[in-house]
């Protein structure tokens, strides 16, 4: 499925997100970087329908993210939050079944199908011994993969992710970013993920969109779109750029 | 481990029956057990009615059983309107009294007995449940802090109505004062027929459509973001939730009295036992809860010689308990 935002524009207090024009394409992982406060976040939360956009100005494979009703939106696309946070202690399995939502009414309860449907989102993310475990009793890691297999529940074609990585060690950091390019590799999703790690970003991400003060300041494959110059321009700090065995480092 | 689990919670459903049937026979009559069931059958038996002593029906069937009826009923209805607000508000702490849905309800029903007394109290009951939990909501929701100041407007609501029911006191007949004194404190044993029937299919469909949305009240625990990227409608949903609670609790109040404690322990006992997927804590809750009071009510009508309000019962028990559970157990649950 192809999200393509057309003249999206929203207004804040101190804040204007303004994006004239921006296609996230399937099939591809793009990733939204920027400095804190640029508009990533809020950019993402306008795509999952957390924000309120003007009609029109977001469009799934031609169709109008306004005009849809909430359980339309959320089986065309999965939001995976930063933190969760609840009071009550759901088992992993319970957890990750919540993303059958928009298959199921006001009044129903899960049926076979859709137990099927998570137990196949918890293997995905390699943690199948983990159904009975209570979510809480999960670290950090484990807890973002666990938000991600219930986006998976949800068996939307898109997926829009809000810093999977941040606070994460090295390890679980780049089991995040594999399991998000095997997500596009092999089912073809379309994944927007806001990240900070620039490192990160580089290597995994095929398309770059990079924020500053609410607008895009670049735009494209990380080879061609990072630069020192902008990387200085828009973090306001003296950026370089390595190479090194074939990658790219970004030091300050 | 399962298998416990499983023997507990088929014992927990079943309970209640057990309880009813030992409830039909003890009180201040001795019925012998087997005349309980004749008495029970009698209406289909007739030759067991005319050998069955005088008054057997009109304890077993007129004061008796509706006072069964009600206890399940309300215990069952505080337990599942409560397990609903916790899930609901993502707040394990809420409870009737938290959300003023209990004074607002007790105002209501007081000036109904004390001012309008052929009038059904349900009415102004629910009436003024919606309007404390409505006022509540509307405070709260302004509030950088949700959780917080929902408690605290909640019990600043509640000593509102609190106080407006004390004006009520005042201007009452010292007739009605003493009805309404018993009824405040929570009490079972003024339950006929005529009191329960207007409640008893509130209560019924109200528990039953939160029941049929026990799955429901998973996602909408979560972060309002989060249900709403699952799909939820979420204004819609809470705000049903909400008026189900208020009318199941209303319903409850107003023929039973303000009984305290079972919407806040017996879901929690729940939890702790059996964890919070809402798909077993509501019928759990209902089938705790219905028996917490049936039991209650069985215990303040054969301790003493005369009749503990059964709310005061409930809460002297209730809280010990708590604290005991609280404090033995280890799990996290919260």
């Amino acid at each position: 499925m192809r999200i393509e935002v057309r003249d999206l524009r929203f207004r804040r207090a101190r804040f204007e997100l303004a994006i004239p024009s921006l296609s996230i394409e399937p099939g591809r992982l793009t990733a939204v970087v920027g400095p804190n406060g640029a508009g990533k976040t809020t950019l993402l939360k306008c795509l999952a329908g957390l924000l309120p956009a003007h009609p029109g100005s977001i469009v799934l494979d031609g169709q109008d993210l306004a005009a849809l009703s909430a359980a339309a939106r959320a089986r065309r696309l999965a939001f995976v939050p930063q933190e969760h946070a609840s009071a009550f202690n759901y088992a992993v399995r319970d957890f990750i079944l919540m993303g059958r939502a928009p298959y199921l009414g006001l009044f129903a309860s899960p049926a076979a199908e859709d137990e099927a449907r998570a137990a196949e989102a918890l293997a995905f993310i390699g943690l199948p011994e983990y159904a009975d475990r209570p979510f809480f009793e999960m670290s950090s890691g484990e807890r973002r993969l666990i938000l991600i297999a219930r986006a998976l529940a949800q068996d939307t074609p898109a997926l829009l992710l809000d810093e999977p990585t941040t606070f994460l060690d090295p390890r679980h950091e780049s089991e995040v970013m594999h399991l998000l390019v095997r997500l596009v590799a092999e089912r073809g999703k379309t994944v927007l993920v806001t990240l900070h790690n620039l490192d990160m970003a580089a290597r995994f991400a095929d398309i770059l969109v990079v924020l500053k003060s609410g607008s895009i300041a670049a735009c494209g494959p990380p080879g061609q779109v990072l630069n020192e110059e902008l990387l200085t321009r828009v973090y306001e700090i003296p950026m370089r750029i390595l190479a090194h065995e074939g990658r790219t480092f970004i030091v300050r | 481990m399962r298998e416990k689990t499983k023997a507990l919670r088929t014992l927990i459903y079943l309970v209640p029956f057990g309880l009813a049937v030992a409830s039909l026979w003890f009180g201040t009559v001795r019925i012998p057990l087997l005349d309980v069931f004749k008495t029970l059958l009698s209406p289909l038996v007739p030759s067991w009615k005319a050998a069955l002593p005088a008054g057997y029906v009109d304890i077993v069937f007129g004061i008796r059983l509706p006072r069964i009826i009600l206890a399940l009923a309300a215990g069952s209805a505080l337990s599942i309107s409560g397990a609903s607000l916790q899930a609901l508000f993502k707040n394990p702490l809420v409870n009737e009294y938290i959300l003023g849905l209990s004074s607002g309800a007790g105002f209501g029903a007081a000036l109904s007995l004390v001012f309008l007394p052929h009038f059904p109290p349900q009415l102004l009951a629910f009436a003024f449940a919606i309007v404390a939990v409505l006022l509540v909501l509307s405070i709260a929701s302004r509030s950088e802090s949700p959780a917080v100041s929902l408690l605290l407007t909640g019990v600043i609501i509640s000593a509102f109505f609190t106080a407006l029911l004390s004006l009520v006191e005042l201007f009452a007949s010292p007739y009605s004062l003493q009805a309404l004194f018993y009824w405040l404190m929570g009490n079972l044993s003024l339950a006929g027929w005529a009191q329960i029937l207007p409640s008893l299919p509130v209560i019924l469909a109200g528990s039953l459509i939160l029941f049929r949305m026990r799955w429901r009240l998973n996602v909408l625990s979560m972060s309002d973001d989060e249900a709403r990227s699952l799909g939820i409608h979420v204004r819609r949903e809470k705000f049903l939730v909400v008026v189900l609670a208020a009318l199941v609790t209303s319903a409850a109040v107003s023929t039973a009295g303000i009984i305290g404690w079972i919407g806040l322990i017996v879901p929690h006992l729940v939890r702790m036992m059996f964890g919070a997927e809402n798909r077993r804590v509501l019928p759990l809750s209902a089938a705790l809860g219905a028996s917490f009071l049936l039991a209650a009510d069985d215990a303040t009508r054969s301790l003493a010689s005369f009749e503990v309000p059964v709310g005061i019962f409930t809460s002297l028990i209730g809280i010990p308990l708590f604290i005991l559970l609280l404090r033995r157990s280890s799990k996290v649950w919260l």
